[in-house]
């Protein structure tokens, strides 16, 4: 089973990322800031990460680049409720840049892509 | 001397003898002959009556029947008959022997007395028949002496053999010696009278010179009196060397006897009047034909003598024959030509220096004049900085008479270096006969000056005159091929066109549509730029423009210059200021919209992942609940959060910095592209479509997403505006004059209104309840980000038409 870490500030969000990509047959595990997501990857090894870009502690980008200096082949997804740097993804290393949304669909999508 | 016995030689030795014998014989006689010779003498006649009568007393008194007498000319060099009895009368004036010569010259040379018995056997004797002294035997003759000079000689003829006495001879001498006193008086009463009459002619012609001060009037006074007084046939005076201003009138001519003095004035006056005015000499010729420096066949005497005034030779005066046939110019006549021409000269330089100072106040009279026209002017001008008002101006006081310029017509053209032409931009004047006369009328019977016409308005008011749209239409390439109007700019200088139609510089149209044959044209120069030019005719009065106006005209357009362009660097700073402005409400606003930006960034992040939650948790609901009652509630709360989740992508990408991704696309396929995505909805709304698209259209380097973004608003409001169907029309094509490429879409809908045109683009502005007032504003953006320009007007059917026009070249 693949292994996917949701990282969010949100509660709601992560609750929901959960409930929807478990259901589609992941195992996920989720963390509220970017300091534990990489202590995470310490621990175990994850197929897909999706990543928050405004989190408390340390800023989505920063947590991305340490993440890829980690595990440069790491699937990422940045999931974000910005808009605006939509353009910029690709030069912060990422996979793919889902906008956050109630519709959930894209983001399924962009998952089931990327692992198949 | 004492050659033969037949001769007695009498000296004049009068001996206590010789009168005693006197006494004796004659004395009777004598007294007789000298108190009838002192009455005559003492009478009122001519000379020439009083010596005959005193020959005819002396023949008689002596008992003879002939006596005459013989005066030494003036020259001195010879002695004529000047009265006779028992001679030929004809020979009075004509017969005279040279000193020396006869028995008259020998005793007016000798100055002693002579008794001939037998004059025809002396050798000093000159025999002249025609004289009629043939019927005469002896002779006697005495020399009329004045003091140690001799005058004359006086001789008594006898026609029969007279062996004359010493007594005889006695009473000849002492007739003589009275004789002597006649002539002397008669001569010095002939002198005085001449002398009088000098002088009265002196006088008069002084008088005449003082009388006028007008030089044309003096010349030909002086000329008259001159030949008048000398008894000439003509006369001719020639200035020079006088001020600039009289040199045109340097030749007077006055003739008596007309054409003939003319014409021997025009063949000899110019070398005369050269010698004497190079020579500062007077000239007496008493004998043209003689004199070798002329043409034999010329005949005439000549006095000539220079003007001087203060040394200075000022003309020169020349008078032609004498009246009288075959008389010539004497010394007298120069001396007395020489007396009036110093009179004259100082009459003609007076009559000069005053027409010289009459035409010089003239001049400062009328420059004084124009002076405070251009400083009525100048007032006018100063009181506007607009442009439009000043140009009225300007060429009001071109046409306007009394305080302007006075000319008919005047047009204003200004250059323009951004296209290297000239404008017309405003013509001012009647454009017809009628209209001039009318106009005309007005002016007269307003006298208005110019600051009253600015003051009360009146000025400015009617503006649409056939002149000024006239005007308006002239351009100019700044081609000297162009003719007249660029000329004045390129050469920088007025042009006084007087046969238009011959003049190659001034085109055929350009004649033809301003329909005069004369015009004046000045360059408007300010700080040696030459910025316009302003065109005058008198097409209505047909003045001829002058020189004088062209200079007046030369500095009123310098005036005008100035006050121009003080008035456009006015008008540049007001529209500078203007943008500078509006470039600061710019900043203002899209700081304004950056800080909003940043916020609403916030905001719709803060909003978004509450969204997220709750459409994200509904749905997973929905998936889990049944009843078609409790989905219904469900979908709505889904719709809601979909609608809020599309305000803030609205928001966001309004706000959001515009980055484009530039490849080559078809804009024709493109708007296809939208249509097939929209066919649905058009059709569902009866919304006909049509395209018109050019069929060449070129790829335009542009971000196709983003582009179909602002079409796709474009299209919704097109939409939205069709509420009960209609047609939509789609056009593309290139503009050929800006290189554009322009996709065009009109709807059919109620238009755009005036308020909403003002606020369309901006931000939040909408009319429709549910609408964000984003679209066009998003468009909007899009479109300037590619360097492009988007239009909007309403069609006269009605329905609004949107225009968006983008580089074809758009590189980036
Ligand atoms: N084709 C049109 N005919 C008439 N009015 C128009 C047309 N297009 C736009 N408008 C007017 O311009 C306003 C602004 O349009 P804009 O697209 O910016 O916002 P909106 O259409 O009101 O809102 P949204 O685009 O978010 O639905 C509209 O509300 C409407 O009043
Ligand atoms: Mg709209």
């Amino acid at each position: 089973m693949k292994k996917i870490l949701v990282v969010d500030d949100e509660k709601n969000i992560r609750e929901l990322y959960k409930e929807e990509l478990e259901e589609m047959g992941y195992a996920v595990t989720t963390v509220s800031d970017g300091v534990q997501a990489l202590l995470a990857m310490g621990t175990g090894k994850f197929d897909l990460v999706t990543l928050d870009m405004r989190m408390p502690d340390q800023d989505g980008i920063e947590t991305l680049r340490k993440m890829k200096e980690k595990d440069s082949t790491l699937p990422v997804i940045i999931c974000t409720a910005y808009e605006e740097y939509k353009h910029d993804f690709g030069s912060w290393c990422s996979d793919a840049y889902v906008v956050k949304s109630a519709d959930t669909g894209l983001l399924r999508e962009t998952v089931k892509k990327i692992l198949g | 001397m004492k050659k033969t016995t037949k001769f007695f030689s009498w000296t004049p030795d009068p001996g206590p003898r010789t009168l005693h014998f006197t006494m004796e014989t004659t004395e009777k006689t004598e007294l007789s002959i000298l108190s009838e010779i002192s009455r005559i003498s003492n009478s009122t006649i001519g000379l020439a009556e009083k010596l005959r009568r005193i020959v005819e007393v002396i023949a008689k008194g002596m008992g003879k029947d002939g006596a005459s007498v013989f005066l030494i000319d003036r020259s001195g060099k010879t002695v004529t008959l000047h009265a006779a009895v028992g001679l030929n009368q004809e020979s009075i004036g004509k017969l005279s022997f040279p000193i020396g010569m006869g028995i008259a010259g020998w005793v007016a040379e000798q100055k002693v007395p002579l008794a001939l018995e037998e004059p025809y056997a002396d050798p000093r004797f000159a025999y002249v028949p025609e004289s009629g002294i043939g019927s005469f035997k002896s002779l006697v003759a005495a020399p009329v002496m004045d003091e140690d000079s001799c005058l004359g000689v006086i001789f008594v003829l006898s026609s029969s053999v007279w062996q004359a006495t010493s007594s005889d001879i006695t009473l000849l001498t002492t007739t003589a010696n009275q004789l002597s006193g006649v002539i002397k008086s008669a001569r010095l009463f002939k002198g005085l009278q001449d002398r009088l009459a000098d002088l009265a002619s002196i006088y008069e012609i002084g008088m005449a010179l003082t009388s006028t001060l007008d030089l044309e009037q003096l010349l030909s006074l002086i000329a008259k009196s001159t030949t008048q007084s000398l008894r000439a046939q003509g006369c001719t005076i020639r200035l020079m060397n006088l001020p600039e201003i009289v040199s045109k009138k340097t030749f007077a001519y006055h003739s008596i006897i007309g054409e003939a003095i003319r014409e021997l004035d025009a063949r000899i006056g110019p070398a005369i009047a050269d010698r004497v005015a190079g020579q500062s000499r007077p000239l007496l010729i008493q004998d043209v034909s003689k004199d070798g420096s002329f043409n034999e066949s010329t005949s005439g005497s000549v006095i000539s003598v220079p003007l001087l005034f203060r040394e200075k030779v000022i003309g020169v005066i020349t008078l032609y024959n004498k009246q009288k046939d075959g008389q010539m110019f004497s010394d007298e006549d120069l001396q007395f030509l020489t007396t009036v021409a110093s009179n004259a000269a100082v009459a003609v330089e007076n009559a000069a220096m005053y027409e010289r100072m009459e035409d010089l106040a003239i001049e400062a009279r009328t420059r004084a004049q124009e002076l405070s026209i251009l400083n009525d002017i100048g007032t006018a001008m100063s009181t506007t900085l607009n442009l439009d008002r000043l140009l009225r101006i300007i060429l009001t006081a071109a046409t306007m008479g009394g305080s302007g310029l006075g000319f008919n017509r005047a047009l204003l053209l200004l250059t323009n270096d951004r296209t290297n032409s000239l404008q017309g931009m405003m013509g001012v004047g009647p454009a017809n006969w009628e209209e001039a006369g009318r106009a005309w009328g007005e002016v007269s019977s307003k006298h208005k000056s110019l600051m009253e016409w600015i003051q009360t308005g009146e000025l400015f008011e009617h503006r649409d005159s056939a002149l000024n749209a006239l005007a308006r239409g002239i351009r100019v390439m700044l081609d000297p091929a162009e003719g007249v109007l660029a000329l004045t700019v390129l050469n920088k200088q007025p042009y006084n066109v007087t046969n238009a139609a011959a003049d190659p510089a001034v085109p055929k149209d350009f004649r033809e549509l301003l329909k005069v044959n004369s015009f004046a044209t000045v360059p408007l120069i300010a700080k040696d730029r030459v910025i316009g030019v302003v065109l005058v005719d008198n097409m209505f009065n047909q003045r001829q423009i002058t020189d004088g106006d062209i200079r007046f005209l030369t500095m009123f357009a310098h005036q005008a210059a100035l006050a121009i362009e003080n008035a456009v660097i006015h008008t540049n700073l007001e529209t500078m200021n203007k943008d500078i402005r509006s470039l600061h409400e710019q900043l203002v606003q899209s700081e304004k919209m950056a800080a909003l930006g940043a916020m609403m960034a916030e905001i719709t992040h803060e909003i978004r992942n509450p969204l997220v939650s709750i459409g994200g948790f509904t749905r997973r609901l929905a998936k889990k609940l049944q009843h078609s009652e409790d989905k219904k509630y469900i979908d709505i709360i889904l719709s809601e959060v979909s609608r809020l989740e599309g305000i803030i992508h609205d928001n966001l990408s309004y706000i959001k910095e515009v980055s484009l991704q530039l490849a080559d696309t078809d804009v024709n396929s493109l708007i296809l592209e939208i249509l097939t995505l929209y066919e649905d909805e058009l059709a569902q709304r009866r919304i006909s479509v049509e395209t018109k698209l050019y069929p060449v259209m070129p790829l335009l380097k542009i971000d196709a997403p983003q582009i179909k973004q602002a079409v796709i608003n474009i299209l919704k409001n097109a939409m939205e505006a069709m509420e009960n169907g209609g047609t939509l029309s789609i056009k593309t094509c290139v503009l050929d004059d800006t290189h554009e490429a322009a996709i065009e879409f009109g709807d059919t809908g109620p238009g755009v209104t005036a308020k909403t045109m003002h606020n369309i683009f901006n931000p939040y502005y909408t009319t429709k309840p549910r609408g964000t007032g984003l679209g066009l504003p998003i468009t909007n953006r899009i479109i300037k980000a590619h360097k492009g320009k988007i239009d909007l007007k309403n069609k006269e059917t009605g329905g609004a038409v949107f225009t968006i026009k983008l580089p074809v070249s758009s590189t980036k």
